[in-house]
């Protein structure tokens, strides 16, 4: 008996030691960090207070009526706002249209190109991709007219900044949406549209009731990897604004930078990993719990 | 049940055998000593790294040590050493940093007093690395940041003529602005933020002084002060909001810019002469009325970890010294910090360099020299005011936020 219990241990111990070492320590001394001043004294929660209140979280002065810095926290939550929608739907999109057409892939593989680019790459890209002179999105604005936007080079002005950011964000991160979309609506019996065209159902119908029913849980998957991504945010933005002008595209990841490798203050950087990690449990925790459910 | 037990004493017989092979292999098979090497860290890529090898290649040829450079920011490296040090390594023998940093790590860094005697050098320059009368740092060359430059072809084919005076200098940007070509009289050059922030300082030094200057690096003058306000007020942002300054743009794509003619002005240090095709069509000109520059030497130190701390003390000392720093001045771009380095190493375009210098006092960067949180956000903030020239008293006040 003893036996059968000590067996599954032994073969656990090494992936259990290796999560304590490197996950489960450096996670409770970032946190013990959290509660310590610069100079290692206990200090309680003064400096989540300190944080929480900071104009660099959330800059009520600006937001929502004012241009950029709104604060990091409320530029993190821009950023599930708009490039979450947008990447669901452009990779939904993409997926269906795609979907039983003759040489798709070589499409797929193209909209996919961005997911296997490296973050550092498609910040440079949105440097150029958004600049006055030579950014193919300005040439677009300006051919329907648009010279506001068309005449400036976006990641050098707070109006525009964080938009750009997220909109190579969302061009990055579509090819994900699509892939599991559309691996999904693969796995759809056809049957089941079959049985509905007998019945003499629409195309829309047949969305509505059947294909849009049936990839819930691979709009789960997308919703949850596309919120912690977007809550983990770092090169792009690091890349192509630095998080600015004035932080104007300041994220959350990358004033936790600025805190611990500029300014090395290590406590108020561990605070913002803490809050950061708070954040991304919210979805990861939400997603254990469906799948939990669905079982 | 048997099968598991199996299992489990294979994996154990297993293990001790890969590990008793792997101990006999390594303590059987001696490699072969690798020959003595001195790695060097600075953060010159491209021409610059081009100009510096030479240096490093007479230091290897006289002394006999191999030295393998290899490029890192400051930036970075801001990163990669604490964690390096804390584990009591070094990434390199000789690295090139900060003043402000190697102040600040002294329990890291290697003492060199006794390579170091300040009366060779510019008055004032090894102060920066020295903390309770030990120097941990030596001053390799700098560059001067003198002001605008210009080609001198472009100029004679406009007519255009030197500003003496501030009333001059804009009706110079206004009539720039009317020729043909132009986007915006002065580049406005960009990367992590520094170039705004040299013009700004070039600003603050001409119409505020040293002791203004001074004031904003110790904390006791405030960024909101009248007398900082006033040359923000009457002085850059009028320049900022008559579209004078061009949108920030990376800064050596911008420097091609201004050298075909979209720009006619281009604030820069001394290394701009090592960057352009042809060195003899620069002018530089300061704002009218300057008597102070910043002059920024490069700083190495020797981390307390290098296995090799007397090869490594050869270097720094050939690096710091005339013979080292006469090289690299050479190759153009670079001022001497070393007094004992000769007028006639110079290339004749950093002798104009020089002749603007005469009798002007030479101050360190601002932000180089206060650094941390303080640097990134006055690189930032500067990027705002260029976009917003109207709000330029938030931004000053965001300034002052992090000053020290």
């Amino acid at each position: 008996m003893s036996q059968k219990n000590t067996t599954p241990l032994f073969f656990l111990a090494p992936a259990v030691i290796l999560i304590i070492v490197f996950v489960i320590y450096p996670i409770v001394q970032t946190l013990w960090l959290s509660f310590l001043s610069p100079k290692g004294e206990f200090v309680g929660l003064r400096n989540y207070a300190q944080i929480l209140r900071s104009k660099e979280i959330i800059n009520s002065d600006r937001f929502p009526f004012e241009c950029p810095p709104w604060g990091a926290l409320i530029h993190n939550a821009v950023w599930i706002a708009i490039h979450l929608p947008l990447t669901v739907f452009l990779g939904l999109f993409f997926a269906i249209i795609l979907k039983d057409v003759k040489g798709a892939s070589i499409i797929k593989s193209i909209v996919f190109l961005g997911m296997v680019m490296p973050m550092v790459v498609g910040g440079l890209m949105a440097k150029f991709l958004f600049d006055k002179d030579i950014g193919i999105v300005n040439v677009v604005l300006r051919f329907i007219g648009l010279h506001s936007l068309a005449d400036i080079s976006w990641t050098y002005h707070p109006e525009t900044a964080l938009f750009a950011t997220i909109l190579i964000g969302v061009w990055m991160w579509t090819g994900f949406s699509m892939i599991v979309y559309s691996a999904a609506l693969a796995a759809i019996p056809r049957e089941y549209y079959e049985a509905a065209e007998i019945d003499g159902a629409s195309s829309f119908r047949k969305f509505i009731h059947i294909t849009l029913p049936l990839l819930k849980p691979a709009t789960l998957v997308v919703v949850v990897m596309t919120v912690l991504w977007e809550l983990k945010i770092f090169d792009i933005v690091y890349v192509a604004t630095g998080g600015g002008p004035g932080e104007a595209s300041m994220v959350l990841a990358i004033l936790m930078y600025i805190k611990a490798f500029v300014a090395f203050n290590f406590s108020e950087a561990a605070v913002l990993a803490t809050l950061l990690t708070l954040l991304t449990l919210l979805p990861a925790i939400w997603i254990a719990k469906t799948a939990v459910g669905r079982k | 049940m048997a099968a598991a037990r199996e299992a489990k004493t294979l994996i154990i017989v297993v293990g001790i055998v890969c590990l008793l092979v792997g101990f006999g292999a390594g303590w059987m098979v001696k490699p072969a000593p690798a020959p003595m090497k001195l790695v060097v860290i600075g953060p010159w890529s491209g021409a610059e790294m081009e100009s510096f090898m030479p240096v490093l290649g007479a230091f290897a040829v006289e002394k006999g040590i191999m030295v393998e450079y290899r490029t890192y920011r400051a930036e970075d490296l801001a990163t990669i050493l604490p964690a390096q040090f804390k584990a009591g390594k070094a990434p390199a023998d000789v690295i090139f940093m900060w003043a402000w940093w190697i102040r600040n790590n002294t329990e890291h860094i290697l003492d060199i007093s006794d390579i170091i005697d300040p009366a060779d050098f510019m008055p004032g320059i090894v102060d920066q690395v020295t903390v309770d009368g030990k120097v941990y740092g030596a001053p390799y060359t700098g560059k001067v940041k003198p002001g605008f430059w210009y080609r001198i072809s472009f100029f004679e084919e406009h007519n255009l003529k030197v500003p003496t005076t501030w009333e001059e200098f804009t009706t110079l940007l206004e009539n720039i602005s009317t020729i043909d070509g132009i986007v915006a009289p002065i580049a406005s050059g960009d990367g992590v933020g520094w170039p705004l922030s040299d013009v700004t300082e070039h600003f603050i030094l001409t119409f505020g002084g040293t002791d203004l200057f001074e004031g904003l690096i110790n904390g006791s003058v405030s960024w909101t002060s009248d007398e900082v306000k006033a040359i923000f007020k009457d002085k850059l942002v009028p320049l900022l909001k008559k579209g004078y300054f061009s949108e920030p743009d990376d800064w050596t794509l911008i420097l091609e810019n201004w050298w075909e003619g979209k720009h006619a002005l281009y604030f820069m240090g001394s290394w701009i002469t090592g960057m352009v095709d042809d060195p003899t069509d620069l002018g530089v000109f300061s704002l009218p009325g300057a008597k102070a520059f910043v002059f920024c030497p490069d700083f190495m130190f020797i981390p307390k970890y290098t296995k090799h701390p007397d090869e490594a003390k050869e270097l720094v000392k050939f690096l710091s010294g005339a013979e080292g720093q006469t090289i690299q001045v050479r190759q153009g771009g670079h001022i001497a910090t070393n007094l004992n380095v000769e007028l006639s190493a110079y290339p004749e375009v950093d002798k104009k360099v020089a002749q603007l210098l005469q009798g002007a006092t030479a101050v360190t960067d601002l932000d180089d020299t206060i650094g941390g949180e303080f640097q990134t956000t006055f690189w930032d903030q500067l990027k705002y005011l260029w976009a917003h020239p109207d709000e330029w008293e938030t931004v000053l006040a965001k300034i002052e936020e992090k000053a020290p």
